[in-house]
């Protein structure tokens, strides 16, 4: 589904080499590119453009990537803001999705991580909101605005899958990517990577920081469950959760 | 000051002279008081004893010179009244006379017997009757008796009287007067005179008629009646060593004319004198002596009173004496044998007092003996139990003072036994604080620049990335510099992987405990990494000791530390070999061990304390942060991470996590 008409991205950052290497590396037919080099500069741009799509570094001398988050959504709730930075803390990452970022993503990362990101935002951009409401959370999960969310079993462990929201405007995967079995993540770390068919990779970040004591096998063979049964089926691994009572108070409790 | 220095002298000598010496001092002095006293009473009283007995001696004398008298005036009055004499006397018969009185004469031995007539004049000398008619009258005792008195006395008689009455007598009062020794000096040399007892009595007729007077006497001169008869009745003939003990004497002024003293030669010593001080007392004062005197040439214990003649003039003495050697040779010997008594008694007290201060001084000397022992350090000496006296007692008190001393040493020691041990204890703990704060600095700053340089780091690596990808994208898959830029591309995302190390390093957030069993912890661990590439050619031997405490602790914060360790193990050992992982409750209870022994090559020595510093690493590819995260997580649960090694004979790396503290859970 191409869209004639360009969509424009505003790339925020003080640093100028990171606006620039930006700007190229998403540079392409759908997009048109703005750069602004501070949080006041992105607000004025975009009173002149509004941009569907915002980029911005979290932490900025001035108004602050979130300052800026904050007063775009207030705006235009439907804008999608993709926070990068270059010091990635959970308490950010957790505070940006809370305030509705479309995503958060940690320096330093390839283009085509980037183009990932900014495709699966701009597919979004062409989603209708009535389309949206097929699929319901069901209630009792944990979860990160528009990620990925946590369920609870008996104990310290936990099942890990992807939101609905995530994977809606991929229409088919090609490869799923999960964490070794055994190996420690933290909140907010990379916990997976989904490869669509365009090639763009999707990148998970874990709800919950542990130990991975399960993967869910069936994936490898089965990606479309990701998107058919994403709170049953489709999930990704189940945690060993060593850190769930400071986890779980960044996360949101489904009703 | 002498005489503090003499006590302070006596003071610092050993008990047992000053005993000796206060003993001594009372003895003696005691000894010598009582022997003073003892003396001088026995002296006394023997001596006043030999004196009353001369002064009673002298009273017998008395009784016979005075009997001697009598018995020449019971004569004279008897014969005087005689009728034969009275008729001859008137008729002047001296034939008649001389009859009837010649044989009275020879039978009471008189010296003289002479009569008067009524004027004085002699009739008749019955010694001499060729000599008379001289006047007598003058005669104290005639003139008295042709006053009609019968009287009697004592007399000194002139040479010419005596020669009246005969050559002979006068001859028998004549004495040469011997030089005596502390006698008055005379100029005479000779004594004429005598010295007669006389009677004399008047002859009256029936009428009354005083007729005349008849005089008797007896000279004293050589006649040695009396003094003989007073020593056979009063000494009865006693002798010492050869001489007699009591003697008497009749003194003519200070001549002795009648006497049993006997001189050098044993023969009688009339002639002698007496000594000059009795001389004063008895004949110029006319008292008695009563005294020690020096009898010709001894001492003698005396008496001596005046005679005195009918005018009351002093005419001589009278005199008895005991020879005084014999009370001195028994005083000396009382002497002699109180001394000798006195001596003994010293020796044997001496002797007595020696044994009390040794039975006295012994425990003492114990004591010493013990306190010296003690002051040495040696508590365990006890003084030998004693007799219950007060030495005893102090025996009983210093041994029960020495079991405190020693209860009270060995308490000390005890308490610095354990004071040492909990210094040193405290010093390791402070140490191993020390230690602690030291790591903990590192890592805690080591965050925070971790921190900082990731943020900084972050933006460069941002645009490397970007730029290198895209020019990747842009050229052909076979341009020569594809694979530079691959090369660039891996080694920044390399760089990027190193600093989400750093970051994550610095983020350590705080150990959610809960109870775990850290065997299962262990089995888990290891099912996880068993079919690892890594541990391929590793055998893995576990020997986890059974019932261990349960364990608070972050179950997925240790089973990374664990984690790091096995894989660190397997690392050190790439061709194989055995890792030994053992679990066990600490020697001190208190804390659960963990060990993982690998048979690599060990961990060099100079190596060891930096093997948990943040990025020290001896391989070529990894961070260096394994080690360190596994010492941060250990120490957020106040646990120690420690490795022992020796090189060569591979490392072994023990986990200590402390056991619940079940006061406090």
């Amino acid at each position: 589904m191409i869209n004639p008409k360009k969509v424009k991205i505003l790339v925020v950052d003080d640093e100028i080499t990171v606006c620039k290497s930006i700007r190229q590396a998403i540079l392409s037919d759908e997009y048109e590119v703005d750069t602004a080099l501070s949080g006041e500069e992105a607000l004025k741009k975009d009173e002149e453009a509004a941009y569907p799509i915002v980029i911005t570094d979290l932490m900025m001398p001035g108004l602050s990537g979130l300052n800026l988050l904050e007063r775009l959504k207030a705006r235009r709730p439907e804008v999608n803001v993709i926070m990068i930075t270059g010091y990635p803390t959970i308490k950010t990452a957790v505070q940006a999705i809370k305030l509705g970022a479309f995503d958060y993503l940690p320096k330093p990362f390839t283009p085509a991580e980037l183009r990932s990101l900014v495709g699966r935002a701009y597919k979004k951009t062409g989603i209708k909101d009535k389309q949206a409401e097929q699929i319901k959370m069901p209630s009792g999960l944990f979860y990160m605005l528009g990620h990925t969310w946590l369920k609870l079993e008996k104990g310290s462990i936990g099942v890990v899958g992807i939101v609905h929201e995530f994977t809606q405007p991929l229409t088919s995967f090609k490869q799923v990517e999960l964490p070794e079995k055994g190996i420690f993540i933290a909140q907010g770390d990379l916990c997976g990577k989904i490869i669509d068919e365009e090639g763009l990779v999707h990148r998970i970040w874990s709800p919950a920081g542990g130990r991975v004591v399960e993967v869910n096998s069936k994936l490898k063979d089965e990606p479309g469950l990701l998107k058919s049964s994403p709170y049953q089926k489709g999930w990704l691994f189940r945690l060993e959760t060593s850190n769930l009572e400071e986890d779980t108070t960044g996360l949101i409790l489904s009703k | 000051m002498r005489l503090p220095n003499i006590g302070q002298k006596f003071l610092d000598q050993p008990l047992r002279v000053k005993f000796f010496l206060s003993f001594m001092a009372v003895f003696t002095f005691g000894g010598i008081v009582s022997l003073f006293f003892g003396i001088r009473l026995e002296h006394r009283t023997i001596f006043d004893l030999a004196q009353a007995k001369v002064h009673h001696d002298l009273s017998s004398a008395w009784m016979v010179y005075n009997e001697k008298l009598n018995d020449i005036r019971d004569i004279v009055r008897l014969n005087s009244g005689r009728e034969s004499v009275e008729r001859a006397l008137r008729a002047g018969d001296r034939k008649a006379l001389e009859a009837a009185l010649f044989r009275i004469r020879a039978e009471f031995g008189l010296d003289i017997l002479t009569l008067t007539d009524a004027a004085g004049r002699v009739v008749l000398r019955l010694r001499n009757p060729g000599v008379f008619g001289d006047d007598q009258s003058l005669d104290p005792l005639i003139r008295r008796a042709l006053r009609r008195a019968t009287v009697v006395g004592t007399e000194i008689v002139p040479r010419r009287e005596l020669l009246q009455e005969g050559e002979d007598l006068a001859r028998r009062a004549e004495l040469a007067v011997k030089p005596t020794p502390k006698a008055i000096p005379r100029p005479e040399f000779r004594e004429e005179n005598g010295l007669m007892l006389k009677a004399a009595a008047p002859i009256v007729d029936r009428d009354g008629t005083l007729l005349g007077a008849m005089v008797g006497g007896i000279l004293l001169n050589r006649n040695y009646d009396i003094v003989d008869r007073v020593k056979d009745i009063v000494f009865k003939g006693e002798r010492y060593k050869g001489k007699e003990i009591g003697t008497v004497t009749i003194f003519q002024n200070d001549l002795r004319i009648s006497t049993n003293v006997t001189d050098e030669r044993g023969q009688r010593a009339v002639g002698t004198r007496v000594s000059q001080e009795v001389y004063r007392t008895v004949l110029q004062e006319g008292n008695p002596w009563i005294g020690r005197a020096f009898v010709v040439s001894h001492w003698y214990i005396t008496a001596y009173e005046p005679i005195r003649d009918l005018d009351g003039r002093i005419v001589g003495m009278l005199y008895v004496g005991m020879l005084e050697k014999p009370y001195i040779d028994l005083r000396n010997r009382v002497m002699l044998t109180f001394t000798g008594l006195a001596v003994l008694c010293t020796i044997l007290l001496l002797v007595l007092l020696n044994m009390i201060t040794t039975s006295m001084i012994k425990p003492l000397r114990r004591m010493v003996t013990a306190t010296q022992r003690i002051a040495q350090g040696d508590l365990d000496h006890k003084v030998a139990r004693q007799a219950q006296d007060e030495i005893g007692q102090l025996a009983l008190s210093f041994n029960r003072m020495t079991d405190k001393l020693k209860e009270a040493n060995d308490g000390l020691l005890q308490w610095t036994r354990t004071l040492e041990k909990r210094v040193e204890e405290r010093s390791e703990d402070l140490r191993k604080m020390q230690d602690f704060l030291v790591q903990s600095e590192k890592l805690a700053s080591m965050g925070k620049m971790a921190a900082g340089v990731a943020h900084e780091i972050n933006n460069p690596l941002t645009s490397i990335l970007l730029n290198t990808h895209l020019m990747l994208e842009k050229l052909e898959p076979s341009s020569p510099y594809t694979e530079s830029l691959t090369l660039i591309a891996d080694e920044t995302t390399r760089c990027s992987h190193i600093v989400k190390g750093l970051l994550e390093f610095a983020r350590q957030s705080p150990p959610q405990k809960v109870r775990a069993d850290i065997n299962s912890l262990l089995d888990r661990t290891v099912q996880l990494l068993e079919n690892q590439a890594a541990f391929q050619n590793i055998i893995i031997i576990r020997q986890l000791q059974e019932d261990l405490p349960p364990l608070s602790l972050d179950r997925a914060k240790i089973q990374q530390v664990f984690w790091n360790l096995m894989i660190n193990a397997a690392e050190a050992m790439a061709k194989g070999g055995t890792l030994m992982i053992t679990s066990r409750l600490a020697a001190d209870g208190r804390a659960v061990e963990v060990r993982f022994t690998d048979t690599g090559p060990g961990v060099p020595r100079e190596i060891l304390n930096k093997l948990f510093d943040p990025f020290f690493s001896t391989k070529s590819s990894g961070l260096g942060l394994g080690l360190a995260v596994c010492y941060g997580i250990v120490q957020g649960h106040l646990g120690a991470i420690t490795v022992e090694s020796e090189p060569g004979h591979g490392a072994t790396f023990i986990v200590r996590l402390p056991v619940e503290d079940q006061a406090h859970s």
